[in-house]
């Protein structure tokens, strides 16, 4: 009573020496305009005009900040703002301690896409005096008994898993006050020409814990009073019909599935909700509304895997083949990779007339510390304090294990975080950095997506494309005039093989490119779709051997002592023409781009070389990054 | 209650009185009145208020209600309000009673939720406070290094491309460079490449994060006018044409007053934050009997600890 009365008595003269609690919706907020800071590095400049052949712009549309029920968990308390903060090339701090900051400089544009299911709500349980605080495991959550923390925070994962909200946490209010911040930080942060902020947020739907989880994005910072979540619907259909019923009263917005590796073979089916199988107006309400899918972010890439496509020996990178959150393996791939969909989806346009998987691609972080992990070399994972520290990730043993042999004697398995990649980066080319002018590019798929470095590349389809030399203007301009860009339809023009440019350039702060790859996709008449990988254009002037259809090894190799790699492989720019050696008039088709780099040390092998122990034996120990375009749909015109 | 006579109740009394007086939690409650009298005898008429008494004002009443309201979507009726009122005195007496038992001192979280809200009081003043005009310029004068707007330059380049020319990519740049000096158009001189032919005004980071640190240091440490070169990056030898340059400047108060506001407040914040701590610490005489395991590194150990988990 003495100590209160003096704590008073310091206080006075600060706050008055109340008897009154604080207000419960005294949140603590982030400063106002912390973000300036990277972008007031440049100052308008009138020769930033739009530009017609359109620019490339990197970013990441899929990021969490303390507003997401897990991220708090892992101990983030960084906001939407820090979020900003980094994407424009600042400096945060991570739960654990240290500094984040992007080596390769600002992004251009960047979604927050907190979980909306329980959004706000783990941080306002934190918060005394609030009603959520009143919750009987409260206590728990932020307690410092791992286990019960993790008992205390598995009723969330159980809520996503069944679709059920918890009935305690039914009011919204803190929900309806982290949208509005989530809303307020991307308004305050979008400077056009400049730096773009989308509004947007994570639809996570689990059913069984199968994931089917969804970015939603709008197109301008007019958007529904409520984000549309999981606990509303898990069935993704009443998502879409609901951005429909947004569309029509001018709330533009598009979704965007993730992590359908994890999805059990659930987020590209053969089927509808109800089992039914798709038909023409689920296949039409599904492409409106989701026209991308992010194939590559940190827990792994989803474009194919090595038992879906055999014959592609570049397919067996960066895999997650478990649940998410749960230790539970993946037992069917079918529908869950892109690739395999697009497939899908010619089969279903050869059966009821519409293409439900027409998606471009694009990709992302899904960071939980406000910020991406990109870069092999500057890596800290996702999940705060769940894996901030090598020893936590499985690239370094844990300090009671003398080395990665005593840690498998004493029964350790790798944590899954092991297997987890770099975040991915979306390139979005498009006149200018405006909400505008990106959401237009998503929407016509003029994206691609990177598994991190900021690897450039273009493609075109058409026909009098020969000779264009993508590099220059004139040769741009008429590869617009005369074909289609990454994510086009190309009609055919009778029997007439149709051609492609590509061009591709490295990442000045990755290694140079070793080869341009076309995927190819078709059906026959009879409703079967197959694949197959060309190599299009060689570095080091290497030429595609027509039998396997391969280039030459370029010889690249990598010092896994240093991680430096050979200098004189590769190439900074690759280009090349090319046409479909077993192109068929009559088939539907599909072709994107895929992008290798020369290999490089994997994030594991950094952690460990700094660490100075052996790169964990189970883990790759180095990887090939690569970009991969939006496709580009080929329809048979006037066959015989 | 309605068996007992007077003298028997009475009787009854005295017992629970007299075995009251011996426990502690009397004990406690009979000195912390003494207390309360002696600090009303110092403070004044307004600190006194007797320990077991409960007013219940209109606004805590308002209050009670409104919560409701907010929770339900509706106002209390008559019988929930007063069930509702009820509850609140409960929770006021066993509230008290915790706090004078000391139930609160070893609770983690209770201790860490006490220090929350003081932080939260002591910040919560001085959220509203704006800078003023004079504040702000300060600001700006002392903390110049942080807002100096950094050296941008624009440029033409031309490539002599090391893909396509190999080990001739720097004598083919040298020969460009002549050509380009006697009025070739850089358009047409040199391999066209998906790099940019000509950059806006751009700092040395954004020079660096597409051609490399090398070729940025040397742009933004070339002092001449006219074509130069050549200039090595990964992507072969460049020649160069720096079209305009802009030198690092102090910006106007105008440029970054976002900024700046942002900033004072945070600092403000901050430094009230650091100056109530620093008030409370002068109050408290601290000790601690390190043992002798961590008499010497007791820092670092616990650095190490925070790590390993």
């Amino acid at each position: 009573m003495r100590l209160s009365l003096l704590i008073c008595a310091a206080t006075i003269t600060i706050a008055g020496c109340s008897r009154e609690t604080p207000p419960a919706d005294k949140i603590p907020q982030s400063e106002e305009g912390a973000a300036e800071g990277a972008s007031a590095t440049q100052g308008p400049d009138a020769s930033r005009a739009p530009n017609p052949l359109r620019n490339v712009y990197f970013g990441d549309l899929h990021l969490h900040t303390r507003n997401s029920f897990d991220a708090y968990i892992f101990n983030v308390r960084a906001t939407p703002e820090d979020a900003y903060i980094y994407a424009k090339g600042g400096t945060i701090k991570h739960p654990m301690g240290f500094d984040l900051h992007m080596n390769s400089g600002p992004l251009d544009f960047l979604a927050v896409t907190d979980h909306a299911e329980y959004l706000g709500v783990v941080p306002a349980i934190d918060t005394p005096g609030t009603e959520y605080s009143k919750v009987p495991y409260a206590k728990d959550l932020f307690g410092k008994d791992r286990a019960t923390v993790i008992s205390a925070f598995s009723r969330f994962g159980a809520s996503l898993s069944s679709g059920e909200m918890l009935p305690e946490l039914t009011d919204m209010s803190a929900t309806a006050s982290a949208w509005r911040e989530t809303i307020d930080s991307a308004e305050r942060n979008n400077d056009p020409g400049e730096f773009t902020a989308f509004v947007g947020y994570e639809f996570t739907s689990a059913p069984e814990m199968r994931n089917l989880h969804r970015n939603v994005i709008f197109a301008g910072g007019d958007v529904p009073s409520m984000p549309y979540s999981a606990l509303d619907s898990q069935n993704p259909e009443d998502l879409w019909r609901w951005l429909d019923e947004r569309r029509a009263q001018g709330i533009e917005a598009l979704a965007i599935p993730h992590n359908s590796n994890g999805s059990d073979g659930t987020m590209f089916e053969r089927t509808m909700w109800n089992g039914q199988p798709i038909d023409r107006p689920y296949a039409d309400l599904r492409a409106r509304n989701e026209p991308l899918v992010e194939v590559i972010q940190v827990k792994g890439q989803s474009e194919t895997m090595p038992l879906l496509s055999p014959n592609d020996e570049f397919a067996g990178f960066e895999l997650m083949t478990s649940y998410i959150g749960a230790a539970k393996g993946v037992t069917k791939f079918e529908g869950g990779y892109a690739r395999d969909a697009l497939k899908r989806g010619l089969e279903i346009e050869d059966e009821v007339g519409a293409n439900p998987y027409k998606m471009g691609f694009v990709a992302g972080s899904d960071g939980h510390d406000a910020a991406g992990p990109f870069e092999e070399d500057n890596y800290f994972s996702k999940a705060g304090v769940l894996d901030g520290m090598p020893a936590l990730r499985g690239s370094v043993p844990p300090p009671q294990y003398k080395s990665w042999a005593d840690y498998d004697a004493a029964g350790q398995a790798t944590p899954v975080s092991a297997t987890w990649a770099s975040g991915g980066l979306t390139g979005v080319w498009a006149e200018e950095n405006t909400r505008a002018s990106l959401f237009a590019a998503m929407r016509r798929k003029e994206t691609f997506g990177t598994s991190g470095p900021r690897i450039r590349v273009r493609m075109f389809a058409g026909y009098g494309l020969k000779g264009l030399d993508l590099a220059t203007d004139s040769g741009l301009r008429e590869a617009y005039e005369n074909g289609v860009p990454m994510g086009g339809d190309l009609a055919g023009d009778g029997d007439r093989a149709p051609e492609f440019l590509v061009i591709a350039m490295r990442d000045i702060r990755s290694a140079p490119l070793q080869r341009i790859q076309i995927v190819k996709g078709w059906t026959d008449g009879d409703g079967k779709s197959f694949e197959k990988v060309f190599d299009a254009a060689c570095s080091d002037g290497g030429a595609v051997d027509p039998e396997t259809q391969r280039c030459p090894d370029n010889g690249a190799s990598v010092d896994l002592s240093t991680c430096a790699f050979s200098q004189d492989k590769g190439d900074s720019e690759i280009k090349g023409e090319w046409t479909d050696p077993e192109f068929d008039p009559a088939q539907n088709a599909f072709y994107y781009a895929r992008v290798l780099e020369n290999p490089t040390c994997r994030w594991s092998t950094w952690d460990a070389i700094r660490a100075n122990v052996e790169p964990n034996p189970k883990l790759a120990k180095t990887v090939q990054e690569r970009a991969y375009t939006s496709p580009i749909w080929f329809t048979p015109t006037n066959v015989r | 209650m309605s068996a007992e006579t007077p003298a028997s109740a009475k009787a009854k009394l005295t017992a629970v009185a007299s075995r009251a007086a011996r426990e502690p939690l009397l004990q406690f409650l009979a000195a912390g009145l003494v207390l309360f009298w002696a600090n009303g005898l110092l403070h004044g008429d307004e600190q006194r208020a007797p320990a077991d008494s409960i007013v219940i004002s209109k606004g805590r009443v308002q209050q009670i209600a409104d919560s409701y309201r907010l929770l339900s979507g509706r106002m209390p009726s008559q019988t929930e309000l007063h069930a509702l009122v009820d509850d609140y005195i409960d929770e006021e007496v066993y509230y008290r009673e915790a706090v004078a038992m000391g139930l609160d001192a070893d609770d983690t979280i209770v201790r860490r939720r006490m220090r929350q809200k003081l932080e939260f009081i002591s910040e919560d003043a001085n959220a509203s406070e704006e800078p003023t005009e004079e504040q702000l310029a300060a600001r700006l004068a002392s903390h110049a290094d942080e807002y100096r707007l950094p050296a941008r330059v624009s440029f033409r380049q031309v490539l002599a491309s090391a893909d396509a020319r190999g080990a001739r990519a720097e004598a083919d740049a040298v020969a460009f460079l002549e050509a380009l000096k006697s009025g070739a158009a850089p358009e047409t001189t040199g391999d066209a490449s998906m790099l940019p032919s000509a950059m806006p005004l751009t700092t040395q980071q954004g020079v660096a994060s597409l051609f490399g640190d090398a070729f940025a240091a040397v742009l933004f440490a070339h002092a001449d006018d006219g074509w130069f070169g050549p200039v090595a990056s990964p992507f072969g030898a460049h020649d160069v044409l720096i079209v305009s340059r802009e030198a690092a400047r102090e910006p106007s108060l105008e440029e970054v007053r976002v900024r700046l506001r942002a900033d004072w407040i945070e600092a403000r914040r901050r430094a009230k934050r650091e100056e109530f701590r620093t008030r409370l610490r002068e109050r408290y005489e601290v000790s601690i009997d390190w043992p002798d395991l961590y008499a010497q590194t007791a820092g670092h150990a616990a650095a190490g600890a925070a790590g390993a988990e």
